[in-house]
């Protein structure tokens, strides 16, 4: 979910290292409502997503209206999400969460995983918007080459904006199955998935120049980092073992399409 | 070449500097009027040991980002030369001569391994050097998980040591930022840095060896990252795998603080010198007036955007 997000970002030219943080904060949000019932898994969604949008926003508009360089925007959201959740959990995890919520994360329909669904859901509405629609082709243009999207009377900074915005939603979404499956909130919930969003996408071939990629193979990206941590763990290789080889093929697969498309 | 003269001076009395400079007035100021043991040369001497570290792989970082890159790699890099060199001492502590240089050898060379990845795989540095840091970082953890080594006592000594009230290690990392800056700002090589940074293509059309200069800077980014980790062993005497890590991004706050703009060839040293001084003694205030580290963090992320908010408007007008 939120490479689906960090791939609307990357097509952009940005990149969004606020992913992982915003994903705990709107998990440590969703606990602030202490609800015990299911009455509440509405509300808590409608406070993570427009949390999430705002931070988007805010992103978006440093990028877009601020010049400031998305690596450094993003960062410095990432650090001031870190230190308002702390300061408000003490750093202590929480577990109060209703009911509702593990159901989202680990229960099935007709067999099938509901996150997995929800996810499918996700890509496919994104895929449309991306793929089918004048907004996902503006935001090619804009990725590939803005002043030529601006000179054909396409608003780069509204479309960057946009795309930050979805970006931080579907990290929100993400944060909240996140913490479902997981049960309780550290701080720490979902660190890690900035790097891992990125370099799931690039492994899907979404180009970090921006304007090229595709977002059904940015989530085969994620199948096969999956895989590969999963298949490095099968074969009873230390868990070291696992950050050599995703090293390697973070540079490798990066180089692979350099090449292909050169 | 008048008009890159021209750009030289202008960068040295860059109006950056002078806002980080006011900055630093003022937080010294403020720190004097809100804590009566902040401007005390015991708290001084202190302040400038614990950025010794962090303005080493900051600097290494700076002449990265002049040239329009970014190394991720620094913190696993800085931690992996801690393990080697604590293990390597405990081993033979006699071999002290041998084990510092070798340190800053295999550093440089893994330094000038991942400019080289850059250009031969034509990959962007972000992605480079983040695979490179996973790899170190496994590899590092492979051979050791916990902190562990030691080392002998006089490399100890040296991090303590103080010449007329000023610590030793502070000094040499003022010479050494000095060394740079003239280097930078004088010196053919020091300039193309410059050059590649501001245009890589028009820096090839002038005849400049712009694959071996990429590689230099990257190398150098290794050098300082592997001084950082002498640095940091001599004061903790362990070879920790983690310690590095908050390093990476940290290195980056005080260089675009100081005025180097990520997209390369403005900037230098002086700034991120000034940059580092401003981070290390702003979260040494916030901790004398007992503000929790959490607060630290949100107003460390405001002072990024903020700067780099008024360097980018500067540039714009």
């Amino acid at each position: 979910m939120v490479v689906v997000g960090q791939t609307f970002v990357i097509l952009v030219r940005g990149l969004d290292l606020s992913v992982a943080s915003l994903m705990a904060t709107v998990a440590v949000l969703a606990t602030a409502f202490k609800a015990t019932t299911n009455d509440a898994i509405p509300m808590i969604f409608v406070a993570a997503i427009a949390f999430s949008a705002v931070v988007g926003l805010v992103n978006g508009w440093l990028v877009a209206r601020r010049n400031v360089s998305p690596f450094l925007a993003t960062l410095a959201m990432m650090i001031i999400l870190q230190g308002v959740r702390f300061a408000y959990t003490g750093g202590a995890p929480i577990s109060t969460l209703p009911p509702g919520m593990g159901f989202l994360a680990s229960g099935r329909i007709l067999g099938i995983p509901v996150n997995l669904i929800t996810l499918a859901l996700l890509a496919i509405i994104f895929g449309v918007v991306l793929h089918r629609s004048r907004l996902g082709r503006e935001i090619f243009m804009v990725g590939s080459n803005p002043k030529a999207a601006f000179l054909n009377g396409v608003a780069p900074d509204r479309v960057i904006i946009f795309c930050y915005v979805i970006c931080s939603v579907c990290a929100g979404i993400g944060g909240l199955f996140l913490l479902g499956y997981v049960g309780t909130v550290s701080n720490w919930v979902g660190q890690g998935y900035e790097l891992d969003s990125i370099v799931a996408a690039v492994m899907g071939g979404v180009a970090l120049t921006g304007g090229r990629g595709n977002i059904f193979a940015a989530l085969l990206g994620v199948a096969v980092l999956v895989v590969i941590n999963n298949l490095v763990l099968l074969l009873g290789f230390p868990i070291e073992m696992q950050l050599i080889i995703k090293g390697i093929i973070i540079i490798g697969a990066a180089a692979f399409y350099r090449t292909r498309l050169a | 070449m008048s008009a890159v003269v021209a750009e030289f001076r202008r960068n040295r009395l860059s109006l950056s500097y002078v806002i980080v400079v006011a900055l630093l007035i003022l937080l010294v100021v403020a720190g004097g009027f809100l804590s009566d043991r902040f401007l005390t040369w015991r708290n001084f001497g202190n302040l400038f040991q614990q950025l010794v570290v962090l303005g080493m792989v900051s600097l290494g970082q700076t002449f990265v980002v002049l040239l329009g890159g970014i190394d991720l790699a620094v913190g696993s890099l800085v931690s992996a030369s801690t393990v080697f060199i604590a293990h390597f001492l405990e081993w033979r502590p006699d071999l002290l001569w041998l084990a510092l240089p070798l340190a800053l050898v295999a550093a440089t060379a893994i330094g000038a391994l991942n400019g080289l990845l850059t250009i031969v795989l034509r990959v962007h540095p972000l992605i480079v050097t983040l695979g490179m840091s996973s790899i170190i970082f496994g590899g590092t953890l492979m051979y050791n998980k916990e902190p562990g080594g030691s080392v002998p006592r006089g490399l100890a000594d040296f991090s303590y040591a103080k010449l007329w009230g000023t610590p030793v290690t502070a000094i040499v990392l003022v010479a050494i930022f000095a060394l740079a800056g003239l280097w930078l700002q004088r010196s053919r090589s020091g300039r193309s840095i410059y050059f590649v940074g501001g245009d890589r293509e028009a820096a090839r059309l002038n005849g400049l060896p712009v694959n071996r200069i990429v590689v230099m800077a990257y190398a150098l980014s290794g050098l300082c990252a592997g001084l950082a980790a002498i640095f940091l062993t001599a004061r903790t005497g362990v070879g920790d795998p983690r310690i590095g890590a908050a390093l990476t991004l940290q290195s980056i706050t005080p260089v675009v603080v100081g005025g180097t703009v990520l997209a390369g060839g403005r900037g230098g040293v002086l700034g991120t010198l000034l940059g580092v001084l401003l981070v290390t003694m702003l979260n040494n205030l916030l901790n004398f007036l007992n503000v929790s580290s959490y607060y630290q963090w949100v107003i460390q992320g405001l002072i990024i955007i903020i700067a780099v908010s008024i360097h980018t408007t500067k540039r714009r007008q």
